[in-house]
């Protein structure tokens, strides 16, 4: 890739596209490349050891084959599909592979993976299902675990300094993908959900200081352009992730602004530091368990079901607020359980807002996409 | 889909004990309404494997499950408008089959001021002062409670938690004693939230008796998974189906002890007497995991025109192998007695899994150990179309079985609640065909003479 030439969002829609080619040439150069499931395994730990963690996605392009003989059809296709391109060796360049128990059908895709898809080094990350202060303390003991897999396997120990180094890095990075957000927030927004999700996944392919670099060129660069984008009804995307342009390209080209996306490739991961602890675990465990707001993580129960709504979703009406949404995108992974089962209370909490959803369950297909765009265009319609 | 009218079929059963069982199911919902009369605190509970219902019941709580009511609804055919009234809600209909049951159910409840509808089937389920979740295995088994608040405006939600580490992880040094202790946190932490929603003291002689009994019940339950070993198989999964629910539900009830007692004289009757469950038995399959429960009936034409008999099955619903005895050696807290017993359920195969080299140990590498000891010439992999986590691995263990021991599988689609998935003349076919591939399997273990 001419990837040492080009800059800015021209780079991230590089990194974007040929996903794998960065740290295929990083590999090369003798670095070692981990791959990971969902937003959960601590990243800062492989940076602290000069690993590169690239995120495990699925290719909406690719039409599931192999998977079918090993996962079956109710699991999430957005797993088979990741499974699948495992299996079709796309991801042959992983030195490790990290499991984590983010969802049913990412803990058990991860368990069957590794009977099948051989790296030389493998965990699989525990994640309890409740963030009370002992699960917090659990997890971190899980951490722990994983990191001393990891540097038995490098053959070195993580100093203190290194992951606290590790740390700020990436929380450098997390306060620069708020920056970028924040030039979502005129109208028309500065930047398309299209471009945002390919520097977005750029990141996830590249080591934690050329992602700073890039981010840096990329607001800049925001910044600076004119303004291209039209006005229109401003979107707010909850749910199972999306890693396809096809899909926010189809999505914008109904009528719509993504301005901000609550999903594990938006906000989740981004939205909160790690705080900076004397013993570095602490802050990594509190921030992974308590601060990734997905709904994969019970959080106790309110006093009634208003105030439980309040509990757990009161940062959306602040998201919804501060980018002056229109309207709600609840994004479905045909069979992603953890988003299915919430689909009523997140109507019942926006309609709370005067906002209106749109539920979508999809099969993460770029083939079956285009039948999507008249409801995109008539939920446009109705909010503009 | 195509909407058919869709016959049910019921299983003979080979065992009396099997036929008297339904009488637990029946115990369970009664039970409720009655406190509900009396105005005991009610708690509704997915199965836990005895990790969070013991102390509930300990603490004076009555529990049903509406899992088990879901199964319910479907036998009786009463869940349809359930489903229909969840699908009205906007719960996307690819959702587990018994939640979707249940959402419908409960907003019935909630139309009608929270007091049982008349009509519910088998009594209805009384209206819940808990709701006890567990994140084992499922994550529907949590999602879908904390869903209800949209009904129970205010009932909480307690969460069990239960470590799922990989394979490779539980063997980490000390990793297996920081779960434990991590869930007998939890039960310390559950047991101060009960005491104060119930405004009583945890009784723990209580407990100690009732986990005293559970430990009896299920080594019992677990006796009688070992008799069936015997060849010819002495008792079918379609028994099983019906046995199960004591121990799985009411193990700390000495009724459910004198039962098991019962099932294990009439099964070791006919081992003493090699009488065998099917008359005719020529292949011994595995099942797996949650059954047609509509159609039971099916396994008893499949016994009878091909001789097949199911002679182990479901490995989420049976009872624990007992825990070596040092795993209890010095322990006297009941609460950590509860949580290596609930935790034994899921690490109990993780030799195995190793051994076989086959994660994970959980769902999966049981039935490599099963094929083994009940000499087992076939897999029926039945993939549910709503509860997705009893269907994750079986294509994986089903190239497991083949590739590892030469045991083979056939798959046949079906649902817990949507009776419409099974078609029973295309299952049967596959049967035909597939006992072809038992018989060339067969020939295959001979020549690289496997031990059957
Ligand atoms: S889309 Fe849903 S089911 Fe699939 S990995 Fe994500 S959270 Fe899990
Ligand atoms: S999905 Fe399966 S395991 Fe989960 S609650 Fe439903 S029936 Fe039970």
């Amino acid at each position: 890739m001419s990837g040492a030439k080009s800059t800015g969002l021209a780079r991230a829609a590089e990194l974007y596209s040929v996903r794998g080619q960065r740290a295929r040439e990083l590999k090369q150069e003798g670095k070692k490349i981990f791959g990971y499931f969902c937003c959960y395994p601590p990243i800062e730990i492989m940076t602290a050891l000069d690993i590169v963690p690239v995120r495990i996605l699925g290719n909406m392009d690719e039409p599931i084959t192999i998977a079918d003989g090993y996962l079956p059809p109710v699991m999430c296709v957005f797993c088979r599909s990741a499974f699948d391109i495992g299996m079709k060796k796309s991801y042959d360049y992983f030195d490790g592979f990290v499991g984590a128990h983010a969802c049913d059908g990412a803990e058990r895709t991860a368990l069957i993976w590794t009977n099948y898809i051989k790296t030389p080094c493998n965990f699989h990350l525990d994640i309890p299902h409740t963030a009370h202060n002992s699960a917090v303390d659990f997890f971190k003991q899980q951490i722990a675990y994983f990191q001393q897999a990891v540097e038995k396997f490098i053959g070195q120990k993580i100093s203190p300094e290194a992951l606290k180094d590790a740390v700020a890095r990436h929380n450098r990075q997390r306060a620069l993908v708020r920056d970028l957000y924040d030039l979502r927030k005129p109208d028309p927004p500065l930047i398309s959900g299209s471009e945002m999700l390919q520097v977005l996944i750029a990141l996830m392919c590249i080591p934690v200081e050329e992602g700073n670099v890039l981010l840096e060129e990329v607001i800049q660069e925001v910044r600076e352009r004119p303004n291209v984008q039209a006005k229109k009804s401003r979107l707010l995307i909850w749910g199972s992730l999306i890693d396809n342009t096809a899909f926010t390209d189809l999505i914008e080209s109904s009528g719509l602004n993504i301005v901000v996306e609550d999903t594990a490739i938006g906000t989740r991961p981004f939205w909160h530091d790690i705080e900076e602890t004397q013993d570095p675990l602490d802050g990594i465990a509190e921030h992974y368990l308590k601060e990734v707001l997905c709904p994969r993580t019970f959080r106790d129960s309110g006093p009634s079901y208003q105030e439980d709504s309040e509990m757990r979703f009161g940062y959306l009406k602040e998201f919804a607020k501060y980018w002056k949404v229109d309207g709600v995108f609840a994004n479905i992974i045909r069979n992603c359980d953890v988003h299915g089962y919430e689909v009523p209370v997140i109507k019942d909490y926006f309609a709370g807002l005067g906002l209106p959803v749109l539920v979508i369950e999809q099969d993460y297909s770029t083939a079956a996409l285009e039948t999507l765009r008249t409801r995109f265009q008539a939920f446009a319609e109705t909010i503009g | 889909m195509e909407k058919k009218e869709f016959k049910t079929k019921k299983s003979a059963k080979t065992l009396q004990t099997a036929r008297e069982a339904g009488y637990f199911g029946k115990k369970m919902l009664t039970s409720a309404l009655e406190a509900q009369k009396e105005g005991r605190p009610i708690g509704w509970s997915m199965v836990t494997w005895w990790e969070g219902d013991l102390i509930a019941k300990a603490m004076g709580m009555e529990l049903v499950y509406p899992e088990n009511y879901g199964a319910f609804c479907a036998a009786v055919r009463r869940a349809e408008p359930y489903l229909e009234i969840a699908d009205a809600e906007g719960y996307p209909n690819t959702l587990c089959g018994y939640a979707r049951n249940c959402i419908g159910y409960t907003k019935t409840l909630a139309d009608n001021n929270l007091e049982v509808p008349a009509d519910a089937p088998g009594g209805g389920l009384a209206k819940p002062v808990l709701l006890i979740s567990s994140g084992a295995a499922c994550d529907a088994r949590y999602k879908w409670f904390q869903a209800l608040g949209r009904y129970l405006n205010g009932v909480p939600v307690w969460t069990l938690e239960m470590p799922q580490t990989g394979l490779k992880e539980f063997y980490l040094p000390g990793n297996k004693e920081k779960n434990l202790a991590f869930i007998l946190e939890e039960l310390k932490e559950f047991v101060g939230f009960l005491e104060k929603l119930l405004g009583n003291k945890m009784d723990y002689d209580r407990l100690e008796e009732m986990l005293a009994q559970t430990l009896k019940t299920l080594r019992l339950a677990y006796e009688v998974d070992v008799l069936r070993k015997t060849v010819p198989s002495p008792m079918v999964s379609q028994d099983f189906w019906s046995v199960m629910i004591p121990h799985l539900y009411l193990p700390e009830d000495p009724e459910a002890y004198e039962f098991y007692q019962k099932v294990y004289d009439e099964v070791k009757t006919k081992v003493d007497n090699h009488i065998g469950a099917i008359p005719n038995e020529r292949y011994r399959m595995m099942f797996s995991e949650l059954p047609p429960w509509h159609s039971i009936g099916f396994f008893d034409d499949i016994a009878e025109k091909f001789g097949i008999a199911m002679v182990i099955e479901s490995w989420n619903y049976h009872a624990i192998k007992p825990m070596p005895a040092e795993e209890l050696e010095g322990v006297t807290d009941p609460l950590e007695v509860i949580a290596r017993l609930s935790y034994h359920k899921f690490t109990e195969d993780n030799d195995t899994a190793r051994r076989y080299d086959a994660s994970p140990g959980f769902f999966n590498a049981r039935y490599l150990q099963w094929a083994e000891d009940y000499r087992a010439d076939g897999f029926l992999a039945h993939p549910l179309m709503s509860c997705r986590p009893a269907t994750y691995t079986l294509l994986h263990t089903k190239n497991s079985l083949e590739e590892k021991l030469k045991v083979p599988g056939v798959v046949i689609d079906g649902d817990i609640i949507d009776l419409r998935v099974f078609n029973p003349d295309e299952a049967f076919s596959k049967m035909e065909a597939f006992v072809e591939t038992m018989d060339h399997y067969r020939e295959l273990r001979r020549k690289a003479e496997m031990a059957w």
